[in-house]
């Protein structure tokens, strides 16, 4: 009997276990093995790769530009982070405290997500931050805040934030219906009894809350790493054909690297852009290391 | 019954028969870098409908768009995939894909292919290709400042500028007249840079600058800058030279006639088509010539879109049929027409009004600079350099911290 089962579970288990390797872990292994090698072009053969053992991380530590698009990205991770997490927590709150018309408020807040990136990115910057006729200029001519409409919104320093700004607007809403999922499995009773016992609201919050969404707030925080890292469309819209200071991130990099993106046609090295990408999965695993020891699940049943 | 099963049994043989004849023409496998819906992608449909018409092969043609080209192009032929024909920008095609594309030169010897096309493209074709012809050049495009006639006429500017100070007093006259004397965004600025140093340095000088560092040493770098902060000074840029993200001024400033000069390519006048209407007069002059510059009007930026064909296709002359139907003749000038472009075959004597006045500067030109002069032949300095440029255009900072923060930056790199 024993033996039987065993040779069920690798029958089937084996036809998945394969997929997986050859879509996942080999791609990996792949990846990681390249990062050690200067290659020009991405499908080429390993007999057409060099090996500069680690040349190509150092040279992404030299590289200023890299550099900066990592500080971008830690930047957009985390003040763009604490801001989507921080709303979207609220709205999802403020939607199952019981208000009318939570269906149509939860639909306008997701709404930004159904939109295509490309047409949302568009209309932020060619409309929202224009300069000369933008909506952001508009409202603030209305208003007499003369020195606020001359703001140009996508110029060196500002660009960043305009970008981050818009990036976060689409995303709280994502973030939003995975708490209110979360809210929506806290029993009732529990607010009734602490009202009861004098809570207020603000009390219940943290007190009810906020502890029984731990697990959430672990997955929204994982799945929004996740996004900042693969950070690229919107970059790449904010500054469409030469890359931009401002709004580089790691993956518009390693784009760069590997398929001489921008109007000249530079030099490539494939093993660059995978020594990136290798980066870029440290840092999703070291975040995901630190939220498991800052958040334990305390395997409460409710 | 057995008539009803003979009759159809008989249509189906035909049927078959029919279609093993129109198979026996050739396949060729066309991934094109336009969409179907551009006004390139619908001319080239055009044509190829025409050949198949024509010869009885047929083509696979495959509207890949510039990513789909630039991403799968070279993966799908390292897999062995059959491609016979391909386009996309002369230097990528020469540069990148060069070691998968065929020699032309006999079969452009054969058909006497360069009788009636442009030299100077055929010889950058021969120049990218390492001295081989590896590559056929069509939608020639020129990089150079365009006009608005109307802005100019009204200013009073009855000969375009052919040097530095010349190019100051149009300036001049075009603020005096209520516009903006030069808009750019931030796809093209840096050519701004690249031409000014190159009429000091010539474009190899340029790319030496900027993949060696040379920002301070080179004293043509502070030079040039001078000349932008002088012009950043003077208000002859945009205000939001600082903070535009293409198209946005090609579009609400170029296009809506507000500012009048732009230096651009010549696929311009196509691209804001839409907004400027029928009646708007674009004018084109070759950047100006500086004093004690090695290089004149006579450099810059010119090229063409180009096909190449596969050195393993198996239909390599059918595919070069198909290329000489693309660029001659009706469908070239249907493309210059069309795509508001310059014709490739030197018998479409024609061009299209919007583009009269680049024939003589397109005609005059003897040097060719590669993009944007080189400036951007660093990919890891490119961002910097750009950002630094507009913060000069738009007055932020002075030519010399220009210097000083490049020669910083790059010193880090």
């Amino acid at each position: 009997m024993h033996t039987r089962n065993r040779g069920m579970i690798i029958a089937f288990l084996a036809p998945a276990l394969l997929f997986f390797s050859l879509i996942f872990l080999y791609p990996i292994f792949r990846t990681a093995l390249m990062s050690f090698y200067n290659v020009e072009n991405i499908t080429s053969g390993m007999d057409a790769w060099t090996f500069v053992n680690f040349d190509n991380y150092a040279k992404l530590a030299d590289t200023s530009l890299f550099r900066i698009s990592m500080w971008n990205l830690v930047r957009i991770w985390g003040v763009g982070g604490l801001v989507v997490m921080t709303l979207a927590l609220l709205f999802a709150v403020i939607l199952n405290s019981g208000i009318r018309g939570k269906k149509f408020y939860r639909a306008v807040i997701y709404l930004p997500n159904i939109i295509s990136a490309v047409a949302l990115a568009t209309m932020w910057l060619q409309f929202v931050y224009n300069p000369r006729f933008g909506l952001l200029t508009g409202v603030f001519n209305a208003l007499g805040m003369k020195g606020m409409a001359a703001t140009q919104w996508t110029a060196a320093g500002n660009k960043f934030w305009a970008l981050t700004y818009a990036y976060c607007f689409g995303m709280v809403g994502y973030h939003m219906l995975i708490f209110s999922s979360g809210i929506e499995k806290i029993p009732h009773d529990y607010y009734e009894a602490a009202s009861i016992d004098g809570a207020n609201i603000l009390g219940q919050f943290t007190h009810i809350t906020l502890p029984l969404l731990k697990g959430v707030i672990k997955t929204n925080i994982t799945m929004w790493s996740i996004t900042s890292v693969s950070f690229f469309t919107w970059s790449q819209l904010f500054s469409t054909v030469v890359s931009d200071v401002d709004t580089i991130t790691p993956m518009v990099y390693l784009y760069n690297q590997v398929f001489s993106g921008g109007n000249v046609v530079t030099e490539r090295n494939a093993g660059v852009g995978a020594a990136v990408g290798i980066l870029l999965g440290l840092c999703v695993v070291a975040v995901f290391i630190v939220i498991n020891l800052l958040i334990r699940d305390d395997e409460l049943e409710f | 019954m057995k008539k009803t099963i003979a009759m159809l049994l008989a249509l189906v043989m035909m049927l078959s028969l029919a279609s093993i004849a129109s198979a026996e023409g050739k396949t060729i496998v066309y991934w094109s870098m336009w969409e179907s819906t551009e006004p390139q992608g619908i001319v080239i449909q055009k044509a190829v409908d025409a050949y198949v018409a024509e010869t009885g092969n047929k083509v696979d043609l495959q509207f890949k768009g510039r990513t789909g080209i630039r991403e799968g192009l070279q993966p799908a032929l390292d897999a062995g995939t059959v491609i016979d024909l391909f386009d996309e920008d002369i230097d990528r095609v020469n540069t990148l894909w060069g070691s998968y594309i065929l020699d032309l030169e006999e079969m452009v010897k054969a058909s006497d292919y360069e009788a009636t096309a442009i030299a100077g493209l055929m010889g950058a074709c021969r120049e990218v290709g390492g001295g081989v012809l590896k590559s056929i050049p069509y939608q020639p495009n020129v990089f150079n400042y365009f006009y608005n006639q109307a802005i100019f006429d009204e200013a009073g500017i009855t000969e375009v500028p052919q040097t530095w100070e010349a190019f100051l007093d149009a300036c001049e006259k075009v603020k005096a007249a209520g516009y903006i004397p030069v808009t750019s965004d931030d796809a093209y600025i840096l050519s701004t840079l690249g031409y000014h140093m190159a009429r000091y340095l010539g474009s190899a000088g340029v790319t030496k600058v900027v993949k060696e560092g040379l920002w301070a040493e080179e004293p043509a770098v502070l030079k040039s800058a001078q000349a932008l902060e002088d012009m950043a000074t003077k208000g002859y840029f945009s205000p939001t030279i600082g903070s535009s993200v293409w198209p946005t001024n090609q579009n609400g400033e170029m296009a809506l006639g507000l500012a009048g000069m732009y230096l651009n390519g010549s696929w311009l006048p196509n691209e804001v088509k839409a907004m400027t209407g029928p009646d708007f007069v674009w004018g084109c002059f070759s950047y100006p010539a500086v004093e004690g510059g090695t290089v004149g009007v006579e450099g810059a930026n010119y090229g063409a879109q180009v096909f190449a064909i596969n050195n393993k296709s198996e239909v390599a002359q059918e595919a070069f049929d198909l290329i000489v139907k693309l660029t001659k003749g009706e469908h070239d000038q249907m493309l210059s027409v069309e795509s508001v472009g310059i014709p490739a075959d030197t018998t479409n004597t024609e061009w299209p009004a919007a583009l009269a006045g680049v024939k003589p500067v397109m005609d005059s030109l003897s040097v060719r600079f590669p993009w944007a002069a080189g400036i951007e032949d660093n990919a890891d300095m490119t961002p910097i350099i750009k950002q630094e440029l507009q913060k000069l255009c738009a007055g932020e900072i002075t030519a010399q911290q220009f210097v000083d923060n490049l020669e910083a930056k790059s010193a880090s790199n």
